[in-house]
């Protein structure tokens, strides 16, 4: 009867071996081959993705994101848990119960906070500003409306966005004066403020890049989750992270991929695989089926040369050269 | 035998330099397809090495050294080595059933090593601060909001940069001594039994784990 406790072999011996040389001998062909690797290729470093970039490139798309996150209709106006009390992202009971930790008003934080430091330099945003805190909320939120409907027929004119004539408010010199201070290079800085002063949190300035900036960026690398995106590096052929392979194949079942709870179901999917493999050897049957397999032959091929047919290959002395782990 | 005796004779066993550094082996365990192990623990040595000169210059060290450019990209190769000799030697070890004998723990650290890795290597792709850190932040934080770990910011460099520097690796260390050290105090899983073998009524040692007949 198979018995996976027991179910070892209790013919073989010991031999000499050297298993400090041994290690000695991994680490330095590694090191070796690490260091000779970076010689010969180095790194593949693809430039990031700044403010400056989509503000100069494309300004219709940089006043398009900002009024989404003026108006409330914007990606992470709408998510929800962990930033804000919106519902547009909650994917599962998990994502509601551990709250808004991370909390993010993108009109005060993207737009509104912005612009008070670029008041300061410039005399259009602070009466533009001045008039849109006199105005009451319903006002407010119809003059950004209003200008949102209107980037639909807007077109740029040099560095500018020029909307056809409406009731904007101050929205349209406010989004003007925007768009100079993206330009400038100055509202990464600008979104990322703590209150210690130093800067190790670029949570805001992700999330006001978050959506159609970041993503055009991604397609035209083909690094989109539906393009095998993430276990891609940008820059063939320099290999990426393939060891997240199974979780981006899981991306890749249509029905996860338009699932509007994709991310947690893929995500939970790949635990339960990996829980699979560490539990395995545990559960009958599963722990039996590299036995079945019969690979282990060819593995220990000369073992079971050596001691299924003793008469034909006696066993040969071994010098100890090298080690298992 | 009471408790103190049982403890220290464990413990002479794990400090032991025969543990650790054995003059033999079994005589099944040789071959390159026995050093993968090690060469998946000697990529991590490589990848602390690197990982320390990179942390004592700090995170932009790259972007204004072409000694600390050449230091990232041993790191990023030594990452390279550490899963392609990591996967080959799980694929060695699972057609090996090397659970067998009272092995699974062995077994579950190593592939409890393999889920702490990843955390560790992804958290390291968000340091690099380009293209490639944004996308791969901004495309993970949608899965691990949704799985309730919002704790775990990928848009916070500086924790992120913590988790990969300090935490992650620390915690993969030990899971990978812990690993070792099953490996060694329980030696190499023997083969399957020889065709004729199996046909005996082989003894069965209590604790499963046979022994040398050398």
């Amino acid at each position: 009867m198979h018995n996976p406790k027991s179910d070892v072999t209790h013919r073989y011996k010991y031999v000499r071996a050297d298993f400090l040389k041994h290690l000695a001998g991994t680490t330095l062909v590694v090191a070796v081959l690490t260091m000779g690797l970076s010689f010969l290729f180095r790194e593949p470093v693809r430039p990031a993705l700044h403010i400056r970039t989509v503000a100069t490139s494309t300004p219709l798309l940089f006043e398009k994101v900002a009024i989404g996150d003026l108006t409330g209709t914007g990606i992470i106006a709408t998510y929800g848990p962990p930033y804000n009390d919106a519902k547009g992202h909650v994917q599962s009971p998990l994502q509601k119960l551990v709250g808004v930790i991370h909390p993010v008003n993108p009109a005060q934080d993207f737009i509104l906070k912005p612009l008070e430091m670029a008041a300061v330099l410039n005399p259009d945003v602070a009466a533009a500003l001045s008039a849109w805190h006199a105005a009451p909320v319903g006002q407010r939120q119809a003059w950004a409306d209003n200008y949102a409907h209107a980037l639909a027929h807007a077109r740029v004119v040099g560095q500018t966005v020029a909307v056809p004539p409406g009731n904007y408010g101050p929205v349209q010199p406010m989004m003007a004066g925007l768009l100079r201070l993206g330009q400038s290079g100055l509202m990464t800085g600008a979104l990322d403020r703590s209150p210690a002063d130093y800067q190790f949190d670029n949570q805001n300035s992700l999330l006001f890049l978050q959506g159609a900036p970041l993503h055009q960026a991604a397609k035209k690398l083909e690094l989109l989750g539906n393009q095998w995106g993430i276990i891609h590096e940008e820059n063939a052929p320099y290999p990426g992270p393939w060891w997240m392979t199974i979780v981006t194949a899981i991306y890749q079942v249509p029905y996860i991929a338009h699932a509007s709870s994709g991310d947690a179901f893929a995500l939970m999917l790949g635990m339960v695989l990996f829980v699979a493999l560490m539990v395995g050897a545990w559960v009958p049957f599963i722990n039996e089926v590299p036995r079945r397999l019969g690979v282990y032959r060819l593995i220990w091929r000369d073992y079971y040369r050596r001691y299924e047919h003793p008469a034909e290959s006696p066993p040969p002395k071994s010098d100890g050269a090298e080690g298992p782990s | 035998m009471n408790w103190t005796e049982y403890v220290r004779d464990k413990i002479g066993i794990l400090m032991s330099v025969d543990t650790w550094l054995p003059r033999e082996l079994p005589e099944y365990a040789f071959g390159l397809l026995y050093t993968l192990g090690s060469l998946t623990a000697s990529s991590f040595v490589v990848l602390v090495v690197s990982g320390i000169l990179m942390a004592a210059n700090g995170p932009q060290w790259w972007t204004v050294s072409a000694i600390g450019f050449f230091v990232r990209g041993v790191h990023f190769w030594a990452v390279q080595a550490f899963f392609f000799f990591m996967v080959l030697h799980l694929l060695r070890v699972y057609f090996s059933g090397a659970w067998r004998g009272g092995r699974e723990k062995t077994w579950l650290l190593g592939t409890l090593s393999l889920l702490v890795a990843i955390p560790t290597a992804f958290t390291g792709y968000l340091m690099r601060g380009d293209f490639y850190s944004q996308w791969n932040a901004v495309q993970a934080k949608d899965g691990l909001n949704a799985m309730g770990l919002a704790w775990f910011n990928v848009l916070n460099a500086g924790q992120m940069y913590g988790l990969h520097v300090v935490v992650l690796p620390l915690t993969l260390s030990a899971l990978i001594a812990l690993h070792i050290t099953l490996i060694r105090v329980k030696g190499v899983v023997p083969p399957y039994p020889a065709r004729d073998e199996q046909d005996q009524d082989a003894p069965v040692p209590k604790d499963g784990v046979p022994h040398a007949q050398s």
